[in-house]
Parts: C-alpha cells; structure tokens; sequence
C-alpha cells in the first residue's frame, strides 16, 4: 500500500494535525488506498514512505527522504489538497 | 474535548508584549501553575525555538509551541496566548505570530482527541478566522466549543 507521512521534528504537533488533514483530503477527493501516518524526523528513513510531507522550515534536513512534499502553510487545507492530489497521482492514485 | 483544556484559566490575551519569549513564557503559565508541565518544559521550548525550531509555525499567524514530554510534562495540558500586536518567532521576519498555543502531551497518544479537534477547527477558513479575531475568553470559548460539537 502507499504511504504517506506527516513529519515534524517532535512527531507530537505539527505532524499530527498534517496526518488528520490528509486524511480528510484524501477523503475528499475520494482516492483510496493510501496509509497515512505521522513520525518524528529522527525516525523517518527513505524507505519509511513513498511520500513524507514537511512544513517549510524542515525542508532542507527532509531531503533525501525521497517524494518529499514541503507545505508554505501547515494548517492551509487548499494547499494541502493541491499537493495531496499531485502526490497521489504521482504515485498512482487517482480520484 | 477542546473546552476540556482551554478554558478561562488557560486562554489568554496580552498587548504589546516584548517579543517572543515573553509569549511563550506567558502561554505556558497557566500549565506550570496547574504543574501541568515543569519549568524545565518552558526552557525546552525556548531552547528548541531560539534553536531555529520556527516549525510550530502553522500558518495564518498562529504557532503550536511544544516540545517533547520527557521534557518535563507532568499531565497533557493545552493553553492559549493572543497577543496584539504579533510577534515574530525567533525575531524571523518570515514567522509573525498573533496566537500561540502551548501543547503539553505527557505522552505520544493522550493529546490526539484535542489535537485532532485543534487541527479541524484551525484548518476551516472561517472558524480560524473567528479564532483569530477573538479578544476576551469568552468570544474565543464561543469559537471553540464549535469544535467540541463536532
């Protein structure tokens, strides 16, 4: 199954919010067949997810992870959906 | 589930306060009052930040300060600073903040079910938007018990 993964430095905060909002948008736009789950960065290899979305300021230490997707606005739902859409194509998902 | 937390003990407003560590000690107070938290979370906080930690920045003007609970967290607590005019995190230009909220999770699951009702309520374009322009406890408790019902 593809998985996609909230990141944020302590896997408490951001990451979580991020992880709830893109299952709401996954919901949305009716694509199923993604896991979505939310970790600290100390914890996340390449190999953890076939994307990792990160806030802004965690961009540069999350390259190297892969499709790493890197959100201006944590709590911005439209971007996120944006971005979810593309992700999800880009690893086979399509409303 | 959010009114459970924030409430008129832990929902604050303040003005022209002197930068951002003063905001984060402030939001903070309410939990190290109730020991919610220790003062060595406070430092926590203020080290991770002045550390280049601005990814508490959620967007829209509002930061989720929190750092992890063995550093310090006695009980899962969660308060609420509105300050006027914002504030820049960490003196970064990029990062003005007008509503900090202060997460304590004395563990990686117990905070979810308010987090999860933070999350919603700060991701819908007109309740944040209401949150954002609250000025006394009682118009942001309005706003905030919206998230409770849902």
């Amino acid at each position: 199954m593809t998985k996609f993964l909230a990141v944020c430095s302590t896997g408490l905060g951001s990451s979580f919010m991020v992880h709830m909002n893109i299952e709401k948008v996954l919901k949305e736009l009716g694509i199923s067949g993604i896991e979505v789950d939310h970790a600290d960065l100390g914890s996340v290899s390449p190999s953890s997810a076939d994307a990792v979305f990160v806030g802004s300021d965690l961009a540069e230490a999350a390259a190297g992870l892969g499709d790493v997707v890197v959100l201006t606005n944590i709590i911005d739902i439209n971007e996120l959906r944006a971005k979810v859409s593309d992700a999800a194509a880009r690893h086979g998902h399509t409303a | 589930m959010l009114t459970e937390h924030l409430n008129e003990a832990t929902l604050l407003f303040e003005t022209n306060i002197a930068g951002w560590r003063d905001a984060i000690e402030d939001v903070a107070a309410p939990l190290l009052a109730s020991g919610a938290i220790s003062r060595r979370y406070v430092e926590a906080m203020l080290e991770s930040i002045a550390a280049g930690g601005t990814y508490i920045d959620l967007g829209f003007g509002i930061a989720l300060a929190h750092a992890r609970p063995e550093n310090g967290v006695n009980r899962t607590g969660l308060s609420a600073l509105w300050v006027q005019p914002e504030v820049l995190l960490n003196d970064e230009p990029a990062h003005p903040i007008s509503l900090f909220f202060c997460l304590a999770a004395a563990d990686s699951s117990s905070h979810l079910a308010a987090l999860a009702a933070l999350g919603k309520l700060l991701s819908d374009d007109a309740t944040r938007e209401s949150l954002l322009a609250a000025r006394t406890p009682a118009e942001a408790l309005a706003v905030l018990k919206t998230g409770d019902e849902e």
